[in-house]
């Protein structure tokens, strides 16, 4: 069992003006816990630790795939290979920041990973500054809490123009490159997290404009704003292999536009070898003996496991299946024509009504802040965000 | 253990921080001193302004206003720190009154020069945490940046060039069928 500490919750009006809308779920219920997850410092240590040498051996997943041509097998779209290659080739696609979703880590249960969020991570705003707030509101000590995420990409934002070096020596090799922030309009919690990555990038020092990404103007030569004014990096939280299904054209004209060297994506397109979940076979298959591993196959496993499909968000399209193959449990979604990978079945961590916690884990550079999507079964859209403090 | 422990006050959490604090109340920061600026501010052909030039200064703020008379004579002239203070004050008293033009979207180009100074220099003029707390607002920061062009002007511009218009470019996500955005919270659900 988890152990939990309620807190005095922040009012909706508050939440609304620090620009934090999306407080309610459709059905009324808060989305925002009134409680908080104890978590050891040991156990902050084992997370930090963890998501370090998980990042590491994506790199080396994302390298193997490269060099053996499975961009196919994992289900990336044709027409993003060069971009992803290209993106490899050149430290200055940095990737910005990505999201590790993960099962146990506290109550004693070993942490597993369950996927890596590396292309259009939200739960920023709540990891990054809600759940330090509730600590701030309910007068307890903000530095218990495992999260440097706002200083972590204020950092890495720095080393889109230091890379491996200090990243103090921005200020002295900053030229002028501008960066747009882009999302689609209408979605609060999507733009609210573009902006936020926005404000810590002017704070890093950055030039920056946002632009809803409709209004966003490409040829092969530039990537503009609605006054055509050009930029050099191109933030965009909107999702590669949507961008490959739905815009072809852009898709070209983007891969024109980095052969061209004339801007750069963010997060760059290899995120997207992250983002598959079919790497995570590939994991498997160089990291068989990894304790933060679950068994994870392209055909369903003669155990309990989970099917998800290779690009579903937000645990749509997820089934449950029994060892013999029978659905015990099916989440809808619009993702149900992608290949499907399937994952070990893993308990999740548990409070005294059943709920069952997951563990968000940001990483710019490194591991960087932690935070708790609490549910059910399926962790989905109705699930909830629970902030954490740090115990002895 | 820099990694759990360093939110140990608003540097770490910048700007955003400092607005989440002042809205929560009771949390009490020490203002970051804004870097202040010289500015260049063009009136237009409708008699509205724009930021034309901005360059940080180690001295006190101060703008030149360029204008131009009914005949098209160009007078410029120097606005003191003070000067611009009282009109971005007297703009922020309009504004939360929702009287500026600053809670309009859109109009036609440039603003009054209240308007224009607030928009620029807001966090310089009446300190960061007004300057954020404007900026936070999506429609005060759209405005701000439709009135300043000085980032645009600036000659280091790197890799892209600074070339618009030398081949037509094409908008994408029209349409209500390619946007894959859900409107309640999470993620990019297919519309």
């Amino acid at each position: 069992m988890i152990n939990l500490k309620s807190i005095k919750s922040i009012d909706d009006k508050a939440l609304e003006e620090i620009g934090f809308t999306w407080h309610t779920d459709s059905d009324g219920s808060k989305y925002v816990s009134d409680k908080l997850v104890l978590v050891t410092h040991q156990e902050a240590e084992d997370y930090y630790e963890a998501i370090n040498e998980l990042y590491e051996m994506y790199t080396k997943a994302a390298e193997y795939v490269i060099e053996n041509n499975l961009f196919f097998e994992i289900g990336i779209p044709f027409n993003l290979v060069e971009m992803i290659k290209k993106s490899w080739e050149n430290d200055v696609h940095w990737h910005v920041y990505g999201r590790f979703d993960l099962a146990g880590g506290i109550d004693g249960k070993p942490i597993k990973l369950i996927e890596f969020n590396a292309d259009t991570p939200t739960s920023l705003f709540e990891t990054a500054l809600l759940q330090w707030a509730l600590l701030k509101f309910n007068n307890m000590d903000e530095d218990e809490q495992f999260n440097n995420v706002y200083d972590a990409l204020r950092d890495n934002f720095r080393r889109l123009i230091t890379l491996f070096d200090d990243p103090e020596l921005f200020d002295e090799r900053y030229d002028g490159w501008k960066i747009l922030f882009s999302c689609v309009e209408g979605n609060a919690e999507e733009e609210v997290t573009t902006r936020l990555l926005q404000q810590i990038a002017t704070d890093a020092g950055f030039n920056t404009y946002f632009e809803y990404i409709q209004n966003v103007r490409f040829n092969d030569e530039e990537i503009c704003d609605a006054n055509d004014n050009p930029y050099e990096y191109w933030f965009k939280l909107y999702p590669f292999e949507d961008i490959a299904h739905d815009e072809p054209e852009l898709a070209t004209m983007l891969t024109h536009v980095m052969e061209n060297q004339k801007a750069i994506l963010l997060n760059p397109p290899y995120a997207l070898l992250f983002q598959s979940k079919g790497i995570m076979k590939i994991l498997c298959d160089l990291f068989p003996d990894s304790p933060y591993l679950l068994k994870t196959s392209f055909e369903p496993l003669p155990v309990k496991c989970v099917e998800k499909p290779l690009f579903g968000r937000e645990g749509a399209n997820t089934k449950v299946l029994s060892s013999s193959g029978d659905v015990l449990k099916a989440n809808d979604g619009p993702y149900g024509n992608y290949k499907k990978v399937y994952q070990e079945y893993v308990e999740f961590p548990q409070d005294n009504n059943g709920n069952k916690y997951q563990a968000g884990v940001f990483f710019a550079y490194e591991a960087c802040g932690l935070g708790y999507r609490c549910g059910g079964e399926i962790l989905d859209n109705m699930s909830k965000f629970v902030g954490h403090v740090l115990v002895n | 253990m820099k990694h759990i422990n360093s939110l140990a006050g608003s540097i770490a959490l910048g700007s955003a921080g400092i607005v989440l604090m002042n809205v929560l109340g009771g949390c009490s920061q020490e203002e970051k001193k804004e870097q202040n600026k010289f500015l260049v501010i063009e009136q237009l052909t409708n008699g509205k302004y724009v930021v034309v030039e901005e360059m940080p200064t180690e001295g006190p703020s101060r703008a030149i206003i360029r204008s131009k008379d009914a005949n098209g004579t160009v007078t410029e002239r120097i606005m003191s720190q003070d000067e611009m203070k009282n009109l971005a004050s007297q703009e922020y008293n309009k504004y939360q009154n929702g009287g500026s033009e600053l809670n309009h979207e859109g109009g036609s180009e440039g603003m009054g020069l209240g308007g224009t100074i607030l928009a620029v220099a807001a966090g310089s003029l009446l300190g960061h945490m007004v300057g954020n707390a404007l900026m936070n607002n999506s429609n005060f920061a759209n405005k701000a940046n439709s009135v300043n062009r000085s980032a645009y002007s600036r000659s280091a511009m790197g890799g892209a060039a600074n070339s618009s218009g030398s081949s037509a470019k094409k908008s994408f996500f029209g349409g209500s069928g390619s946007g894959s955005s859900k409107t309640s919270s999470g993620g990019f659900f297919g519309g």
